[in-house]
């Protein structure tokens, strides 16, 4: 059984040998645009070690690693020239920690994970809902604008556009979450 | 990303060293880095057009062919596309070329001609240096 993980393409590297998976998965993240998602399904086992150093080392994010039926099926993201350091504008923040304590202290905050479904497979903060930020404004109708938010992405960037977009529907009681996901230091769950 | 380099020299008779040079060459492409390969001595036959015939497993290596083939392993004319593909400069060296009596035209397309200087030129702020 072939478990369903959206991404925005799919990239057929099995029975390929070494420098192959490499070689194509660069050249398929050439043709795709920041923040989608690639999935390279391949049966060389060094792949493993192999699409890791290159994700690190040409700064794109991998995301993870599913083993099944001896294909593994890697999770990369394309990042975006100004990934690293989060550009932040949207004027309410909380900290990791004060989210994390929030959440101790069982106060009603709904956590919103707008990352890609990939990433959000892979590892959330347990309840957090799903909605990436792509999807925000038609999933927008679904959200409780009366509701207090804390949104949170990989490192705050993603997070920052959404917290705009859900002032502009009249959200009023919105948060976005810095640094997040990168630096999560309290519960996780995995869909894996 | 600060930009690497990679220096090849590519000098062994067989096929094994085809693999060992164009395989680190593709991959390190891939990593983005900038990567040249000098082609001396036996070393040409990898560029050469009728590279099939002249590489060879090595005596001994023979058995390794069945296992190119369950691996899938790329071919050496596509080894050097993607080479080429993705910006790898191939340079044969003149000296031996000369030596051997062989035209640049007995050359795969896009290989240039130079001379050590050429090569040194590259590979003088190489991060990586290898010699096969």
């Amino acid at each position: 059984m072939s478990r369903e993980i959206q991404t925005d393409r799919v990239l057929e590297c099995e029975r390929l040998s070494c420098p192959m998976p490499v070689v194509k998965t660069k050249k398929a993240m050439e043709e795709m645009k920041p923040g989608e998602v690639l999935e390279v399904r391949a049966t060389d086992k060094g792949s493993v070690a192999d699409l890791q150093s290159w994700a690190k080392r040409t700064g794109h994010q991998y995301i993870g690693l599913i083993e099944e039926n001896r294909v593994f099926r890697h999770f990369l993201r394309k990042a975006s020239n100004n990934e690293t350091k989060a550009e932040v504008k949207f004027p309410h923040t909380m900290s990791n920690e004060e989210l994390n304590q929030k959440m101790d202290s069982s106060e009603s905050i709904i956590v919103l994970d707008v990352r890609e479904p990939a990433e959000y497979v892979f590892g959330h903060i347990p309840g957090a809902i799903s909605v990436p930020l792509g999807q925000l404004e038609e999933k927008i109708s679904q959200l409780d604008p009366g509701k207090e938010y804390a949104v949170i992405c990989r490192t705050g960037n993603r997070s920052d556009m959404a917290c705009q977009i859900l002032a502009e529907h009249g959200f009023s009681k919105v948060k976005n979450v810095v640094p997040g996901m990168s630096q999560w230091q309290g519960a996780t769950e995995s869909d894996e | 990303m600060a930009n690497k380099k990679v220096a090849i020299i590519a000098s062994s008779p067989g096929l094994e060293t085809a693999y060992k040079a164009l395989n680190i060459a593709t991959a390190a492409a891939a990593l983005d880095a900038e990567v040249a390969i000098f082609f001396t001595f036996e070393g040409l036959s990898i560029i050469h057009k009728d590279a099939e015939q002249m590489l060879k497993l090595r005596p001994g290596n023979e058995g390794l062919a069945e296992g190119f083939k369950k691996v899938n392993v790329p071919t050496v004319p596509q080894l050097l596309d993607m080479a080429k593909e993705s910006g790898v400069r191939m340079i044969a060296c003149q000296m031996t070329v000369d030596v051997m009596g062989l035209e640049k035209d007995h050359f795969i397309d896009g290989v240039e001609l130079g001379g050590a200087a050429a090569f040194l030129d590259f590979a003088f702020d190489a991060q990586v240096t290898l010699n096969f």
